[in-house]
């Protein structure tokens, strides 16, 4: 079109525009979010691809994030650290995932690594407890959260190790109804 | 690695703990290197590397060599094309990772030839401008601002109340453009008989006509007896004809659209049957909605999963109580359910009998002031519309005495009210047929039906009217200024409850589709005054109503909406069959004098004229395709191949059944060896340190990788 942006590269927004689920427009929004999250930190230019890494504090203020139970496993699982330092490259993956049109089957490998609390490739049971009070805000008393947490490893469990591995939660997942139109974030 | 740190451990320990810490299924079994090299682990991880979606995050960040392995892998392999193909943002790797690979690939596209390339890149073009239109396309839906904004505030359940209402005016639109393609239009084309009355303004025409449907509206369009044959005259493409087939196509039209409905909300619910209960997991994992934004509309969102959860588990303890129920209680129980049974069914009679006396009342009029002859005009619909608020309630009330769990409560009611609905819709159809023929023999039958269907559908819109800003909006306005007064504290807040708004909605649908026959342009007024509906429930529920705390639970009810509009549907086949039937059953006693089966003909006597004059092997085809020769063998085959297909969804469950307990039994087979294997490495070094080494070289080759710390003894 025409654009005079200074910020990448069109090689850069290719490339971005291929390995993501948004435009060139979309991807210069995005920077301008992730700018204001930190002005002095963020460069303006990233042609040269700068190494710069934002804390989990301050993404997670992010007004779509804020409210969000899981807001902090969901930056952990995106972040090469594992401790919720996103580069952009990281912040974009993030928001393309959790956009509106990626498949099904991706969204639930990260659905996976975000209810996973303590990153051993399993949905155990204190990961789903965890999980659990975090969505009542521990508003159940703990009989009530053993017995839910219970019955759903019961149903969800194929292998039988009272463990909830990738091909048990899979399963599971495609066949719920309203997983696509819940699990998305619109920025 | 972790494996010698165990063993320098357990060494320290005596042999009760050593065993004692073996068989607790603690997470050693999953950190053994024999669990690494079980096939079906090896087997996880090229198996989805041939699908392309888990070219592992971890493959990347163990190094790019092992990243360059796998995909050389790739390059060498066949399917390499299909995973060329596979779009690059659906690859589960961090950015880089898909950056590198898209290099990788443009590296790839260089070194084939043109065409392959050109073929690709022709590919990506073509998905990028799908996915281009697709979001043109979705953003041109009207409304769908309004369901982003309500499905904030109030869920998803509301939302899939406007869902349902905007579906409803899709469906109208199309009924109106078959309408005017098939009956309006070679009308306004060819034109209409010339024995029909003029269309002008004039005489004893008043603007009350458009409430009670006579006078200038019986002349006009909207009526059956508008549509008489006119110049387009030939044996097989005349008007009656092409009315009668406008009429039919809508009907199979609209069944074909709800039945695909029915069978995708059908198939979810049967999924979730009780061998696959997912209720909890789904809620766990699918409960919150990543969507929202608002601090009140995600307390709400905690409120809904709490009370959601604390139903199910009430379910629970209420399904543990039933089965502790003594014989006693269980038969006090069946009478009791048996006497409510009856005042439901005295409840409805009571209702019918007031239908029938409303219209009965109706039919009487004469010569009274214009209010009270209007009233007594639409006294079967105020009175339809009247039962169909008060009973509900009243149902809602006896089913909680019952003793039923929440969900079969609110099924109870939905069924009993859905029953109430259309049968006092069938009650009054049915009395409207009888009473009818005997008062006016000679009269247009067709425009007193459609009359009475025009009437229904106008008073339906006028009843929603008054009941939003008559009751609902005052009563939000007594909420807010006097919120301590009795009669506020006496009604409490209001909710907006979705079955019965949705079964509104049925209701007013099933009369569209019963009275299309008879008011042709009932689908125009019906796609209007759903458009206006949708305006002021968004009004309702922004305005005046609170959130309903309860979740309402989507999938299960809407099978039983979409069962509802089929019902309806078959009840306006059944009427219209009915009445043609009636038609060629006493062909003189109702002998129409309007619309285009005037004149002494009958719908059976115009096709009989166009089949006749087809070539014979046509009539001769036809024929047999109406007979009984053929309807028999047709229910015939449809009953083997339904018993068929029920066959074999249950030898399938049963297969089902079968592998989900052998693959119980591999996995623990599975775990009992990994096991043994750990216990017998760990008894093979603890007591032979000193001979270690001969036990090294006569061990099996698994366990080559034991520890190089233990050769140093």
């Amino acid at each position: 079109m025409g654009n005079k942006q200074t910020i990448f590269t069109d090689e850069q927004l290719d490339a971005y525009q291929d390995c993501t689920f948004f435009t060139r427009k979309e991807i210069l929004r995005l920077h301008g979010r992730y700018h204001e999250l930190a002005p002095h930190l963020v460069p303006m230019d990233y042609t040269n691809d700068p190494d710069c890494k934002l804390p989990l504090a301050l993404i997670v203020n992010m007004p779509e994030l804020k409210e969000n139970p899981f807001c902090s496993r969901i930056v952990e699982s995106f972040s090469e650290d594992g401790f919720g330092n996103l580069s952009f490259n990281e912040f974009v993956d993030m928001f393309s995932v959790l956009s509106e049109m990626a498949p099904r089957e991706l969204k639930a490998i990260y659905a996976f690594k975000i209810y996973d609390f303590n990153v051993d490739n399993y949905l155990c049971k204190e990961d789903l407890e965890k999980t659990l009070n975090r969505l009542t805000k521990e508003e159940l008393t703990p009989e009530e959260v053993q017995l839910v947490c219970e019955k759903a490893i019961e149903e969800a469990d194929l292998d039988g190790d009272s463990k909830l591995s990738y091909a048990d939660f899979e399963n599971m997942i495609t066949r719920a109804p309203d997983f696509l139109s819940t699990f998305h974030i619109r920025i | 690695m972790e494996e010698h740190n165990s063993v320098n451990f357990m060494r320290l320990l005596s042999e009760e703990s050593t065993l004692s810490a073996l068989s607790s299924d603690s997470c050693e079994y999953y950190q053994t290197e024999i669990f690494d090299q079980l096939p079906s682990i090896q087997a996880s991880r090229p198996e989805q590397d041939r699908q392309g979606l888990w070219e592992a995050c971890e493959a990347h960040q163990g190094g790019p060599e092992s990243g360059e392995r796998i995909s050389h892998g790739h390059l060498s392999r066949g399917p390499k094309d299909k995973a060329f193909t596979q779009p690059l943002r659906s690859l589960v790797m961090c950015l880089q990772g898909k950056r590198d690979a898209r290099y990788r690939r443009k590296m790839q596209i260089s070194n084939i030839d043109f065409w392959e390339s050109w073929r690709r890149s022709q590919s990506i073009n073509r998905k990028r401008v799908w996915a281009q239109m697709g979001g043109a396309l979705s953003d041109l839906l009207p409304w769908q601002h309004t369901l982003h904004t309500i499905e904030g505030r109030f869920g998803v359940g509301v939302k899939a109340y406007f869902v349902f209402l905007r579906y409803l005016v899709y469906l109208n639109l199309l009924h109106c453009a078959l309408v005017w393609a098939f009956i309006l239009g070679p009308t306004t084309f060819y034109g209409r008989s010339n024995s029909s009355e003029p269309l002008k303004f004039g005489g004893k025409d008043s603007v009350l006509d458009f409430f009670h449907g006579s006078g200038y509206l019986d002349r006009s369009p909207l009526f059956f007896g508008f549509y008489t044959r006119g110049s387009l005259n030939l044996l097989c493409l005349n008007t009656p004809l092409l009315y009668l087939a406008g009429m039919l196509i809508i009907l199979f039209l609209s069944l074909i659209l709800v039945v695909r409905r029915t069978t995708v909300g059908f198939k979810h619910t049967w999924m979730l049957g009780k061998r696959y209960s997912m209720y909890v997991s789904y809620k766990i994992f699918c409960g919150w909605d990543f969507t929202i934004q608002d601090p009140a509309a995600a307390s709400l969102k905690h409120c809904f999963i709490r009370n959601d959860l604390k139903l199910f588990l009430e379910e629970e303890s209420f399904s543990v109580r039933e089965a502790l129920r003594t014989l006693g209680e269980r038969v006090r129980l069946y009478l009791l359910r048996f006497v409510l049974n009856l005042i439901v069914l005295s409840l409805l009679g009571g209702a019918f009998y007031l239908i029938y006396f409303a219209t009965i009342t109706a039919q009487k009029e004469s010569g009274h002031y214009w209010l009270v002859s209007l009233v007594l005009q639409y006294l079967p619909p105020i009175t339809i519309t009247f039962v169909n608020l008060l009973l509900p309630h009243m149902f809602r009330k006896i089913s909680s005495f019952e003793d039923y769990s929440f969900t079969m409560q609110v099924n109870a009611t939905l069924v009993r009210s859905i029953f109430l609905k259309l049968a006092s819709l069938g009650i009054y159809l049915f009395f409207i047929f009888t009473t009818e023929h005997r008062q006016y023999p000679f009269h247009c039958r067709e425009n007193r039906f459609g009359r009475e269907m025009y009437k229904l559908c106008i008073f339906n819109f006028l009843a929603t009217f008054c009941n939003v800003f008559l009751l609902n909006y005052p009563r939000k306005l007594l909420q807010e200024k006097y919120p301590s007064s009795l009669l506020a504290r006496l009604l409490g807040k209001q909710r907006f409850l979705i079955p019965f708004k949705v079964l509104d909605l049925v209701y007013s649908q099933t009369v569209s589709w019963v009275g299309v026959y008879y008011c042709p342009l009932l689908p125009l007024i019906g796609a209007v005054t759903l458009m206006a509906t949708f305006y002021i429930q968004k009004f309702t529920v922004l305005r005046c109503c609170v959130a309903e705390q309860r979740m309402f639970r989507g999938s299960s009810s809407s099978v039983l909406f979409h069962f509802m509009l089929l019902l309806g549907l078959l009840m306006a086949a059944t009427t219209l069959g009915f009445n043609l039937y009636q038609l060629e059953a006493t062909p003189d006693q109702n002998m129409s004098s309007c619309g285009p089966f005037g004149n002494g003909e009958t719908v059976f006597n115009v096709t009989g004229v166009c089949v006749n004059s087809l070539p014979r092997p046509a009539q001769t085809t036809l024929r047999y395709l109406a007979s009984e020769a053929f309807a028999l063998p047709l229910i015939l085959a449809e009953i083997l191949i339904l018993t068929s297909y029920v066959s074999r969804g249950r030898a399938n469950q049963k297969a089902i059944e079968r592998l989900k307990d052998m693959l119980v039994m591999s996995s623990s087979d599975k775990r009992f060896l990994v096991k043994q294997h750990a216990t017998m490495l760990r008894r093979g070094r603890k007591p032979h340190r000193v001979c270690s080494a001969a036990i090294e070289e006569d061990a099996p080759p698994q366990t080559l990788e034991a520890p190089p710390a233990l050769q140093a003894y």
